[in-house]
């Protein structure tokens, strides 16, 4: 199956804004869709798609946050620009606690949009390469045993051979076997590499 | 011969003696007897009688009196005898006596017992009165006239002697003074008629009239005390009286009472007074002018408010309006006279007039026009009242009016100034937007096409009048002017505040939604005027909606016609109005929003009620508040 290529997704209800936008992001050779509503967008919205979001954070009936908070909802990983209002900095801020990339004021210089919006991208890539090595990483997981994964979140947290072996009531020696299974099963290459598997394979979506 | 018959004798002579004095005495003398019977009849009994003295001798008196006294006569003489007492004798009487030829007379009787005669005999003397009877009665008649004369006239007449007792007094005076004439002659006049503080003033007056050497009647005013005690104030004219060698003996005075009149004349006096001063306090003056000519009167507060010398009397008509008038303002006080002369007969203007210092003035007269009594004119009756102070007061408010509701609409545009932002700023973004893919088209690789540059600006035009329109409504609707009516398209207007309107409620997440009614009259208005109460609603509306989470986010403004001419709405589905709110609703500077100024409902009312409309509120069915305000239409329209 042939993936579609990034795409920016622009949601606005001001036609203007929107029309210029589609035009100015197609001027710089990035595939654009646009939208008159959140909710327009929320009803064609399809979770493989690759791409960022580029949202008016004001708009009747649904609003940008309220977007925000939708694909939230649904584990969407797709990355947010917010274009936002003078008077709209307490609405980014909020934004952006609830996991915005950045956020820009109308009326912007493109070459700043345009910034923005390659870095929402290069982040959706990000994500996605990231999704799929966290996949994997999750299956590798599944395959340690109980104590495995005890062994495994005990090393995480920074414990030492001999301090686990107490904490299990079991032989420092017994400790070593587990956790050159651990290594082993994982694929880990070091101690540095297996933390940051586990700390990705944690990360929320 | 018997001594007593002969004359010679002492007897004889005196028998002759009294005979000769009996013939010779003027009146008739009779003597009779104790029954009654005739013994002496003497000549004048003769003449007056008409019998001779033979003839009655030995008759009864009876014969020479008519019924009923002659029956009647007999029982006297008898009752006289038996008792002493006598109803005649010694006394004198008028009677009525009888002629031989049964005539009857008047006549005055005197009658005496003959001394020493026993059983006694009567003398009686007998005056015939015919004569003074008629001259009596004529003179009871003519006193009886005089006094009726005195009783018919309607003033009091009154004559006093020297001494101040009442000589005289007529029915009139009678009245007035409550006495009947028998209590006044003869008494003190001073006593019984001037009240008590004057009465000493009022006697010293009389005599010093009397010792007046006066031919002239004096006039004066005194006052007089009735029996109830009542004071009244008679007017008097007085004249002496003087004895026949002129000797004045005393005052006859006739007098009018007065009371009612001064009473009158004062009453009229104090209301032209106070009628002066009200004009005075009102300054409102009066005037009853004549055109063309005639008898004009201007009161004392015309030339106050013209600036007029009283001694100038009037300005004839024409000379009013050519001179006295404001030159704006003569040729429509010309066209309202005229139409008053020709049409209606009434006058109602407000105009200026300039006083002979150039100062003005601002009038308003009222008046009426008809014509004279003689018919040869018209009289233009009214007021002109001074209305200066009043127009100035009024100048005042309204300009007052006029900045509160300035700074009202400049307040509801603070309130919204974030939505407008926002709409001013989508049209730039879309124009920077467009300019710099317009810039990056031409930059690239492969450089643009003109026509695809096409597009871009006439998008950048559009968002540039866009931005443009935005400013020049919300310019048009903080800008400070004055009230000015034309006449409105409801709908339209409506359309067009849209524009500032819904900004404010996109910012707010609100949807505005415009349901227009079909055939509205057109309403005379001030167009921003409206919007600003429009606005208004709608604000305090979103507001209302951003208080009630759970409250469908919508506003609806409609236009319908209504029994008043056209209604507009603005209805919310938030809250409601609590009661204790409500009281309050329209109370200047009564607020329930954090910012507000507690003004806007209060100046939108003011401004709904100077277009002679209503705002009010109701609930909306299914929850929220309903606003409305009416306009009349236009007329005939």
């Amino acid at each position: 199956m042939k993936e579609k290529p990034a795409t920016v997704f622009v949601v606005d209800d001001d036609d203007a804004v929107r029309t210029s936008l589609r035009l100015l992001l197609k001027s710089v050779g990035l595939p654009v869709e646009t939208f008159a509503s959140a909710q327009e967008f929320l009803d064609g919205f399809d979770a493989e798609r690759a791409g960022c979001l580029v949202l008016d954070i004001r708009m009747p009936g649904m609003s940008g946050l309220e977007l925000q908070q939708r694909l939230n909802e649904i584990h969407a990983i797709v990355p947010i620009v917010f274009i936002t209002g003078h008077g709209d900095v307490p609405m980014a801020v909020e934004a952006m606690q609830h996991g915005a990339v950045d956020f820009i004021q109308k009326p912007f210089r493109d070459q700043d949009l345009i910034d923005r919006i390659n870095q929402a991208l290069e982040k959706d890539r990000d994500n996605r390469a990231g999704l799929k090595e966290r996949d994997a990483i999750r299956r590798r997981m599944q395959q340690l045993t109980p104590r495995e994964r005890e062994v495994l979140d005990l090393v995480t947290q920074g414990k030492a051979n001999k301090v686990i072996a107490g904490d299990l009531n079991v032989s420092q020696r017994t400790v070593e076997i587990h956790r050159a299974r651990v290594m082993e099963k994982m694929g880990a290459s070091s101690l540095a590499h297996l933390v940051r598997m586990v700390i990705e394979a944690d990360r929320a979506t | 011969m018997d001594k007593n018959t002969d004359t010679a004798s002492p007897a004889g002579r005196s028998e002759n003696e009294l005979r000769a004095l009996l013939d010779a005495a003027v009146d008739a003398v009779i003597v009779i007897d104790h029954d009654g019977r005739i013994e002496t009849f003497n000549r004048a009994a003769e003449r007056l009688f008409g019998y001779r003295a033979a003839e009655v001798t030995g008759q009864t008196i009876n014969a020479l009196m008519p019924e009923p006294y002659r029956s009647s006569h007999d029982g006297y003489l008898q009752a006289y005898l038996r008792t002493g007492q006598a109803h005649i004798i010694g006394i004198g009487r008028e009677v009525l006596a009888q002629r031989r030829d049964g005539t009857v007379f008047p006549a005055s009787l005197a009658v005496g017992e003959v001394p020493g005669s026993t059983p006694p005999r009567f003398i009686g003397f007998i005056h015939d009165i015919t004569s003074r009877k008629v001259a009596v009665e004529a003179l009871r008649r003519e006193r009886d006239r005089a006094q009726s004369y005195l009783d018919l006239a309607q003033v009091i007449l009154l004559a006093v002697d020297q001494a101040g007792r009442i000589a005289l007094i007529n029915r009139k005076g009678c009245e007035i003074l409550g006495y009947t004439e028998t209590e006044l002659i003869g008494r003190d006049w001073f006593e019984q008629c001037v009240p008590e503080g004057r009465r000493d003033d009022a006697r010293a007056r009389l005599q010093a009239f009397l010792r007046s050497t006066r031919t002239q009647p004096e006039y004066t005013e005194a006052t007089v005390a009735t029996r109830s005690g009542d004071v009244k104030l008679v007017a008097w004219r007085e004249v002496l009286v003087r004895d026949e060698v002129g000797v004045p003996v005393g005052v006859l005075s006739s007098g009018e009472d007065v009371t009612e009149q001064r009473r009158a004349e004062q009453a009229l006096t104090r209301s032209e007074s106070l009628l002066r001063s009200a004009q005075a306090i009102a300054r409102l003056g009066n005037f009853e002018v004549y055109f063309p000519s005639g008898p004009s009167f201007w009161s004392e507060q015309m030339y106050s408010i013209l600036g007029a010398n009283p001694a100038d009397g009037p300005v004839p008509v024409e000379e009013f309006v050519a001179r006295v008038t404001h030159p704006d303002d003569r040729e429509r006080l010309q066209r309202e006279l005229e139409r008053a002369f020709n049409e209606t007969g009434r006058l109602d203007l407000e105009f200026r007039i300039v006083r002979p210092d150039g100062s003005s003035r601002e009038v308003h007269s009222l008046a009426q026009i008809q014509p004279s009594a003689d018919g040869e004119s018209l009289v233009i009756n009214g007021t002109l009242h001074d209305i200066t102070d009043r127009k100035l007061a009024e100048e005042e408010l309204r300009q007052g009016q006029e900045r509160l509701t300035h700074v009202g609409r400049l307040s509801t545009m603070g309130e919204m100034a974030t939505g407008l932002a926002h709409e001013i700023n989508q049209p730039l973004t879309a124009i920077a937007t467009y300019a710099q893919a317009a810039v990056r088209m031409i930059d690239s690789t492969a450089g643009a096409e003109p026509a695809e540059l096409r597009e871009p600006l006439v998008q950048i035009t559009n968002q540039a009048l866009r931005a443009g329109e935005v400013i020049r409504r919300l310019r048009a609707f903080v800008k400070n002017r004055a009230t000015r009516t034309e006449t409105v398209d409801v709908n339209r207007l409506i359309e067009d505040l849209r524009v500032l309107a819904e900004p404010d409620a996109r910012v707010n997440d609100v949807r505005l939604i415009v349901e227009l009614g079909t055939a509205l009259p057109a309403v005379s208005a001030d167009p921003v005027q409206i919007q600003q109460v429009l606005l208004n609603l709608i604000r305090n509306a979103i507001d209302a909606t951003l208080e009630a989470p759970e409250a469908p986010r919508e506003i609806v403004v409609t236009s319908a016609r209504s029994a008043d001419g056209v209604e507009i709405a603005v209805i919310d589905r938030a809250g409601g109005i609590p009661p204790e709110i409500a009281v309050n609703l329209f109370n200047p500077f009564y607020t329930t929003k954090a910012t507000g100024t507690g003004l806007g409902l209060a100046i939108s009312r003011s401004i709904i009620r100077a277009h002679r409309g209503k705002l009010g509120h109701r609930p909306t069915p299914g929850g929220g508040t309903t606003f409305y305000f009416t306009l009349p239409p236009l007329p005939g329209g």
